[in-house]
């Protein structure tokens, strides 16, 4: 039979019920990412708690309404962390609904291939569970992938369970004037490259000879701390389109390899074709049929 | 089908493809099977050698109402390929050419014949890979990995197929095209992409595909341990990874597994012990040393016997050889097989081990134990003989005791090899109606009248327009 | 299309042996070609099975069965040791006993192998051809002799087998052979009269019963007990299967006699004498009746690695399309399969590609690239010594 669903998750179910529009905060860190939720619309907050964190299996299952705060306070303990490198007040369902990963995604890949197993509240205020408890599943479709990123547009996240990994013992900020794709090319699997067409930071993790060696191939001196991002646009391009791509006015940041440009200037989101965007539609026909779920936000825009 | 109807749908395909339509009878029959021990008989196999040929494919198919269904290389083994309902098979075998490798976006577009480990090959020289590795890695295409969201040994430290795949070019099964995914760093609105990866055929064919491309690790040391109890073996399992460690992979073999493989490969696996550890650490070279070191030690308080660090990488071959192989090895002491994929908690593994033994041994049959230990991915082969009288239906039940035990301990149906055919009816053990039925709400905004690979995955009754009949068909267990 | 009756059989444990795990697949040089189900090994197995089931079998069954280059690297590839060569082997004398598989024409070609007077004949007249141009250059024929030196013995230490088609038409690879031998201090003697054609041909298209009757003749053509050394991959693995091909006790006997020249050279390697530098750089090709049916390939690497530079191709040993008279019935697909062996020869630097095997070396040859056997090689190297 299928896992008992856990009385946090039936008591959010209850609260967001079969009717009427419902907005889902989380720690209001990346509030207005798709547009600003519609005013007067009843807000509800997913549940939050660490729910079973079993260090040796090296996952966590814990209520969407956890803190990333909670969630590093637990897994520190035991010597591990989920890499998303977020605001500590943001939620680990909002981090998910949003979809933008931190800013170690060079080598940890992007937040959604943490997610192991979702259970999300449907239109109806029914409990849907999707993916599995284990490390690893490939058990019927992936809808975990589709939540990350939906803005909580296609169900309202509940419980997730969440891959973990060992906190590495030496980690290295290193900054100074280097062509940061010369940087790129020359290390191997580096946590983090940023640049802002002067400067560029890198982080090394991974037992300290490694680091070490690895800083040595750099000509960069040691800093504490990586650079603050701009949050207010965000670009997302291909890691070879860094090399030339039209320079934002105002500070911006972009992450080598990935190919993230954080900006001060607010940009336009990329277009959909349309083949896509019909899909993307029936899916939010199909899954929220009313337009229940977070209205104001959008993932396409009209 | 009617006949004149089968008949005008062939000459179509025909027209479109010339020699490469085939419905011979012989050849009709060499794409009804996959990996696994279920068959099926489509109507026409097809052969095509571009996108545009798949799109023409699946346009002429929907004129004739005929489901189609896309077949790699063959070697799935829970039916995926397995034709039901004599639908067309589109295999893309043909379209097996690496098309660019873009090292400054570290991805390659392929085709989705390309062979997994031609892919790795081809990449060796430029200091790069493909990640994911099935055991079936020299044969398996990348349209195949997309498909079954395929893993493998070094998906314990690098992610499934899914984590690898930046792009899809993707024929809709109303035959029009779409890009699913893009090289930019999160592409737009939902993850079309995501989805499609690990769906089995049911929402498209691959055409292109844009693989993620992992930097080759300077160091590489394989460790092969040896335990005297098998249970020693899969606690220091749990203990290496709880001691902070992520090995590049994590293999276990038990004793019978251990006879059958070093029979074939000599690759001097210690025969008289109980299980062996196969434990590959990449990387820089410091981080490398340390994970020797952190597995002698926690292997040693598990009373490991022997440690040994292949020398070079001739060995290092030689042991993944005998790993690789284990499965085809199999047939040395039993013609037939049915090869098992769960996935348990790491912690359950010698307790799920056990119930193993212990139904194999209710249902008078041999079972062997290969598998990725270090994500709890269990591969319990059964081995048997089907010509003796009975025994199809001892392994059938012997099957589903394995995959309920694995479920109770926590663990899902599958790991790697998907649901397909053959665990498409358990999936109900792990989903309730509800989730299934959204499930195939989801499937269905790709596929709304079930063209495209019909009958796999999800259970009969949890979608709505089932048009192509029943149950698993007759002898689907030859 | 039409079926006929058609009587196969395979022993059960043999054809039930494929559990179609697919491995073989990319190890399979008609697969690579082709990516068709039908040209590979698991699909071939397949087709006998069901041909056995159905005890019919159509056109298109006889044209899948005749497209196996019989390499057997599917053997190597696969880990249930699945039989296939004999497989494959019993299909086609099956064909060949039922069926218009060998049609008389065929059967008269293969017959004259077995005739080293008539064969030298013929290659006189293909000589005369040849030096009036009238003999397309694309065929694999290397540039035939008017007149053949002397095969002399040596001593008896152990017996140098000379084949049939290799005789007529590459002597001068005996010859090399032959110094390569004696320059360990062994003396070599060749075959009585009446030695011929080991018949690998023969079995390969389905021509059980002449194999089995030129197999009589040549193994009275070497009596008593000296080790019979074979310079030609193909005809060694014959000879090494003379026990099953004949059945008989003498014939097994026979058979554990029976070495690849380089088999008996690896193991007297201190005895070979030494070169001096430079030493060239030659890519090996694995014939596949040395590699994956004797597996004796690496003692050609030992022997040649005395001498030269070795580089090594990254293909498992893939075959290269020639496959005995294959290359002949088949040309379209042989240069196939032989396009992919060149591409990953042009893409190491070698000065030249060593074969241990007649048929592999012409049809490589035929594709533009320097070969020749290893012992020709070495004989090379020896010789500018001295």
């Amino acid at each position: 039979m299928p896992e008992e669903i856990s009385p946090e998750v039936l008591a959010f179910a209850t609260e967001i019920g079969s009717s009427g529009l419902v907005t889902v905060a989380g720690g209001r860190t990346q509030w207005t990412v798709g547009g600003s939720p519609l005013e007067g619309v009843r807000e509800v907050t997913a549940p939050s708690g660490i729910w079973a964190y079993e260090p040796e299996e090296m996952t966590v299952r814990c209520g969407a309404g956890t803190t990333l705060q909670e969630l590093s306070a637990a897994l520190s303990k035991y010597g591990q962390m989920v890499p998303f490198d977020l605001s500590p007040s943001a939620t680990v369902g909002g981090a998910l609904a949003v979809g933008r990963s931190g800013y170690r995604r060079l080598r940890y890949g992007h937040i959604r291939d943490f997610v192991l197993q979702v259970r999300h509240i449907d239109h109806k205020g029914q409990v849907v569970s999707a993916g599995g408890p284990t490390v690893k599943n490939v058990s019927g479709y992936d809808l975990c992938r589709l939540m990350v990123g939906s803005l909580g547009k296609l169900g309202c996240l509940a419980e997730v369970t969440l891959r973990c990994l060992p906190i590495p013992q030496t980690s290295k900020w290193l900054t100074g004037r280097q062509d940061p794709f010369d940087v790129f090319a020359k290390l191997y699997r580096p946590s983090a490259i940023l640049w802002d067409g002067d400067q560029v930071w890198v982080c090394l993790e991974g037992v300290s000879s490694d680091v070490e060696a690895q800083s040595d191939l750099l000509d960069l001196e040691e800093t504490a701390v990586p650079p603050r991002l701009p949050d207010r646009g965000r670009m997302s391009l291909a890691p070879k389109a860094l090399k030339t791509f039209d320079r934002p006015s105002g500070n911006w940041v972009a992450e080598v390899g990935v190919g993230v440009v954080h900006m001060e200037q607010p940009n336009a989101d990329p277009a959909i074709s349309n083949i896509n965007l019909s899909l993307m539609r029936e899916l939010e026909n199909r899954l929220d049929p009313g337009g229940r779920f977070n209205p104001g936000r959008k993932v396409l825009s009209e | 089908m009617q006949k004149s109807l089968q008949d005008n749908l062939f000459s179509d395909l025909q027209t479109l493809l010339g020699e490469r339509a085939r419905d011979g009878d012989f050849e009709l029959g060499l794409y009804g099977k996959d990996g696994s021990v279920l068959e099926g008989r489509p109507s026409i196999v097809c052969l095509p050698q571009s996108t545009s040929e798949v799109q023409e494919i699946v346009k002429i198919c929907r004129r004739y109402d005929t489901p189609f269904l896309a077949r790699g290389s063959g070697t799935g083994l829970a039916g995926g390929a397995v034709p039901i309902g004599e639908p067309v098979i589109i295999a893309t075998a043909k379209m097996n050419k690496i098309l660019e490798v873009d090292l400054d976006n570290r991805i390659a577009w392929v085709e989705p014949g390309v062979l997994n480990l031609d892919l790795s090959n081809e990449l060796l020289p430029l200091g790069f890979h493909f990640a994911p590795d099935p055991s079936s890695q020299q044969v398996c295409s990348i349209g195949g990995n997309v498909a079954n969201n395929s893993g493998g040994p070094h998906c314990l430290a690098y992610g499934v197929t899914s984590a690898h795949i930046a792009a899809l070019e993707v024929v809709l099964p109303d035959g029009q095209i779409a890009q699913f995914g893009d090289l930019t760093a999160d592409g737009a609105g939902y993850d079309l992409r995501g989805l499609f990866v690990g769906s089995e055929g049911t929402m498209g064919i691959t055409t292109r595909i844009a693989v993620r491309l992992t930097q080759n690790p300077p160091e590489v040391r394989t460790l092969l341990l040896d335990f005297a109890d098998v249970r020693d073996g899969a606690a220091a399992v749990s203990a290496i990874i709880a001691a902070g460690l992520i090995p590049a992979a994590l293999e276990m073999m038990d004793k019978r597994a251990i006879e059958i493989v070093e029979a074939f490969v000599n690759a001097g696996y210690p025969t008289e012990a109980d299980a062996v550890l196969l434990v590959e650490l990449d990387g820089l070279p410091g981080g490398v040393e340390y994970g020797v070191e952190l597995v002698r030690s926690v292997a040693t308080r598990h009373h490991v016997g022997n440690v040994r660090v292949a020398a070079d990488e001739k060995e290092r071959a030689l042991l993944w050889k005998g790993r690789k192989n284990a499965f085809g090895a199999v047939a040395r002491i039993k013609p037939d097989y049915y090869l098992h994929d769960t996935v348990v908690p790491r912690g359950k593994l010698v307790e799920v081990l056990e119930k193993v033994y212990r139904i194999a041994d209710a249902h008078d049959l041999i079972a062997i134990n290969v598998f990725h230990a270090g994500d709890g991915n269990l591969h319990p082969i059964l081995a048997f003989d089907s010509s003796e009288k009975g025994v199809l239906e001892r392994v059938h039940a012997a099957g589903r005791a394995i995959v309920t035990a694995s479920i109770e301990a926590g663990g899902v149906l599958s790991g790697e090899h998907g649901i397909g055919l053959e665990k498409r009816d358990y999936m109900g053990m792990l989903f309730s109606a509800h989730d299934m039925a959204t499930q195939d709400l989801v499937r269905e905004a790709f596929d709304p009248d079930g063209f495209a690979n019909p009958l796999k995955v999800l259970p009969t009754g949890s979608r709505c327009s089932d048009s192509f009949g029943q149950h698993v068909p007759d002898g689907a267990w030859v | 299309m039409k079926k006929t009756p058609f009587d196969l059989a395979i022993p059960v444990e043999d054809i039930s042996s494929c559990v179609s795990c697919g491995l073989c697949l990319p190890h399979c040089p008609t697969y690579r070609a082709t990516q068709e189900e039908s040209a590979s090994p698991r699909g071939r197995i397949a087709l006998m099975r069901q041909a056995q089931r159905d005890s019919s079998i159509d056109d298109a069954f006889v044209g899948f069965m005749d497209s196996c280059i019989q390499c057997r690297g599917c053997e190597t590839a696969c880990p249930a040791a699945v039989p296939f060569g004999s497989m494959m082997e019993k299909t086609r004398e099956a064909l060949a006993t039922q069926t218009s598989y060998q049609p008389r024409w065929r059967r008269f070609g293969y017959s004259f192998l077995g005739k080293p007077r008539l064969l030298r004949l013929g290659s006189i007249g293909l000589a005369v051809l040849q030096r009036l141009r009238m003999v397309p250059r694309r065929l694999p024929l290397p540039k035939l002799p008017f007149v053949q030196k002397a095969l002399i013995d040596s001593g008896s230490d152990v017996w140098l087998y000379t084949g049939c088609i290799m005789d007529a038409w590459m002597r001068e690879t005996h010859l090399s052979a032959q110094r390569v031998i004696e320059s360990t201090g062994a003396g070599v003697k060749f075959p009585l009269k009446g030695a011929s054609c080991c018949g690998a041909l023969h079995v390969h298209a389905g021509l059980a019963p002449e194999a089995r009757a030129l197999a009589k003749k040549t193994m009275a053509s070497f009596p008593g007990e000296a080790p019979i050394l074979v310079d030609s991959a193909g005809c060694g693995a014959q000879l090494k299967a003379y026990g099953e091909l004949v059945g008989t006790e003498e014939a097994e006997v026979f058979s554990r006699r029976v070495m690849d020249v380089h088999e008996w050279l690896a193991e007297r390697l201190e005895q070979l004498p030494t070169t001096q530098e430079p030493r060239p750089k030659v890519v090996v090709q694995d014939p596949c009746h040395l590699r994956h049916v004797q597996k004796a390939h690496e003692s050609v690497h030992q022997v040649l690695e005395q001498y030269v530079d070795l580089i090594h191709l990254n293909d498992d040993g893939l075959c290269c399309g020639a496959g005995g008279a294959y290359a002949t019935f088949h040309p379209e697909v042989a240069k196939e399969v032989r396009e992919r062996k060149l591409s990953l020869i042009r893409s190491v630097e070698a000065e030249e590609v060593a074969s241990a095997n007649p048929g592999c070396l012409l049809h490589l040859q035929a594709g533009g690239v320097r070969v020749r056997h290893p012992l020709e090689i070495i004989d090379g190297l020896l010789t500018r010594e001295s």
